[in-house]
């Protein structure tokens, strides 16, 4: 069986005298499956904490973290050997230029001299610096640095990224450009990534899996993947029409439905029932569809939800009024 | 194919080995260095005094060149322990201007840019890089010590009478292991001073300050106590007492062989207090 990506145990890591994470225990991912694990949380969750424990900066006070199967502080070379890393803040060598800058990360992280160098300029090309690659670092705006430092993260093909706040100060588009290169290095290169960030939607576009922390503790750990395929059954609808006997259409069909009053009405989808089928039994029922959405929590609501900023999502309120509907009115 | 027609492949080949990979960051770094004009000029004029002292020995070892001449001079011809002596204290200072000039450059940048998470989160330890740092100061200040001095040894045993080695084959490895500790000490300093201020220049003048503050400190303790022994203080004379038991020179007044090379180990060991404190990944405020 492939190892998680990280594990951690019980993990404990005190910085001078403040206890940051309080005994964490969780696993996320699996190696080699090229799937991105979303780590979100307030400032002063620990987080970055976390990272820096993962690559053998910090010293676990008491239990264990793994990477890709390698003990974080016994194993560091092996770990690092593995893994790359984009810092949060400027990171890189001012007066170097971008091809001798990478070309000595992918040295160091073990390339023969002469695939260093044909590394260096094949990912400057590959993170679209191709034009810019003979320019110091120094000289290179915001964006142009943010890629400079994702590249010198990906220069030796490490099987794990671990990108922290990868969009900070990117314009819209190069935002976008960003994202799809980490959506590349896990669907195109196989390479596992975990994004630190306060985006949300940064993290709901990329990643697979999520991780909401609070406090020094993992407080949610979500799979979005499955919550997408999921919510795909839940429907959100408002027709016009006499919708008296929409109910029992449904529940031929073998799907779950409550009326909300007005022509609203939300509906779970048997798995052998598609949207295209719904379609056909309302225009069946002489309905007019004004309205028809997949809805589902959005990232935003799951967070907000994990560090107690309300009760509970929507699609559990939804779920929750499903449930008083099937009980009460169906 | 064009590397930008070809598009980014992960690199899935062998890696080279861990000191292969220490390695890398001397030879950048030397690339870097010798790409300094001032540098060049610099080891340049290192190299006089060792060309002078080759000619030394050739005229010492051709009498016919000074036969007219009194036996005070042939006396002073010699070439034995204080003869290499001097040519250490000339070399020493040389040390010196260079490692200013090259020290500053080698971690102050990394500091000033953060770019410590870099390198550490690869497999390279904070020993590892300390080593790599201090492999190129080594090698730059090899080239005008140990490197001429065994060179001036080599060409004395080549020239001199048979029984000469025989009797002074002591100063050739003397002379190598003071140089090599007077550059553990310099290197120990440029990278301290280099690690605990981030900007070049200020970490130059640290380096040059450090010896000069030191032996001021050490003068003012001899000057105010009327003693000899605040030259320990003083790592120049300290080395050079070192020196003197190496070659087998009698030590200087005051001084002593072993409290001279426990204030070195003193001042060594304060250094590497300095790197291990400076150089962090991340910085914990507790």
């Amino acid at each position: 069986m492939a190892a998680p990506v990280i594990e951690l145990n019980n993990l404990r890591v005190k910085l001078g005298r403040r206890e940051i994470l309080l005994g964490i225990s969780c696993r996320l991912g699996v190696s080699g499956s090229g799937k991105a694990i979303g780590l979100l949380g307030p400032n002063g969750a620990g987080k970055s904490t976390l990272i820096q424990t993962l690559l053998g900066f910090h010293k676990p006070m008491a239990g264990s973290a793994r990477v890709l199967g390698f003990d974080c502080h016994h194993n560091q070379r092996a770990v690092r050997e593995r893994i790359g890393y984009m810092p949060e803040s400027d990171s890189f060598i001012a007066s170097m230029t971008a091809v001798s800058f990478l070309r000595l990360m992918a040295e160091l992280s073990g390339l023969p001299r002469e695939t260093a160098l044909e590394k260096a300029h094949e990912t400057l090309f590959h993170v679209g610096l191709g034009e810019a690659r003979y320019r110091t670092i120094g000289t290179y705006s915001l964006g142009m640095k943010q890629m400079a430092k994702l590249a010198q993260a990906i220069v030796h093909g490490p099987e794990l990224v671990i990108l922290d706040e990868p969009t900070n100060g990117l314009d819209p588009a190069a935002r976008q450009r960003m994202l799809k290169l980490v959506r590349e290095m896990k669907e195109q290169h196989g390479m596992n990534v975990v994004l630190c960030s306060h985006l949300l939607r940064d993290v709901e576009e990329v990643c697979d899996e999520v991780v909401i922390m609070k406090d020094g503790n993992v407080v949610h750990h979500a799979d979005l993947e499955a919550e997408r395929r999921s919510n795909k059954r839940f429907v959100e609808l408002e027709v016009s029409g006499d919708d008296a006997n929409l109910i029992n259409a449904l529940q031929d069909t073998g799907a779950d439905g409550v009326s909300e009053g007005g022509g609203r009405w939300r509906i779970v989808l048997p798995a052998n029932f598609d949207v295209a089928g719904l379609w056909k039994l309302l225009a069946a029922e002489n309905l007019n569809v004004r309205k028809l959405t997949h809805r589902r929590d959005t990232l935003e609501e799951i967070f907000l939800k994990a560090v107690g900023h309300i009760q509970r999502t929507p699609g559990e309120a939804a779920a929750a009024a499903e449930e008083v509907g099937v009980n009460g009115r169906l | 194919m064009a590397v930008y027609k070809r598009g980014y492949q992960r690199y899935r080949g062998p890696v080279t080995g861990h000191w292969t990979r220490v390695l890398a960051l001397p030879r950048f770094a030397w690339e870097r260095l010798f790409q300094q004009r001032l540098m060049i000029v610099l080891l340049a004029v290192s190299c006089l005094w060792p060309l002078l002292c080759a000619v030394f020995i050739y005229i010492s070892n051709h009498a016919e060149l000074w036969s007219g001449l009194d036996g005070g001079f042939s006396k002073m011809l010699a070439i034995d322990g204080r003869f290499f002596l001097v040519f250490m204290d000339v070399q020493s200072a040389f040390c010196i201007l260079l490692a200013a000039l090259a020290g500053p450059g080698l971690i102050a940048p990394d500091l000033a840019n953060n770019a410590l998470p870099l390198y550490f989160s690869r497999p390279l330890t904070r020993v590892d890089y300390v080593l790599a740092r201090m492999t190129t100061l080594v090698g730059m200040l090899s080239l005008v010590t140990w490197v001429p001095g065994l060179a001036l040894f080599g060409m004395q045993v080549g020239m001199a009478p048979a029984g000469w080695f025989a009797n002074n084959w002591h100063l050739g490895g003397g002379l190598a292991a003071g140089f090599l500790l007077w550059i553990f000490i310099v290197s120990m300093v440029a990278l301290a001073s280099s690690a605990y201020v981030k900007w070049r220049l200020i970490a130059g003048a640290l380096i040059l300050g450090f010896f000069f503050l030191l032996a001021g400190a050490a003068a003012m303790v001899n000057g105010v106590f009327r003693v000899e022994w605040g030259n320990i203080l003083n790592p120049a004379k300290a080395a050079h007492s070192v020196w003197c038991g190496l070659l087998g020179v009698e030590i200087p007044v005051g001084m002593d062989l072993w409290s001279s090379a426990a204030a070195l180990a003193l001042i060594v060991v304060l250094l590497a207090l300095v790197l291990e404190r400076k150089l962090r990944p991340v910085e914990v405020i507790s």
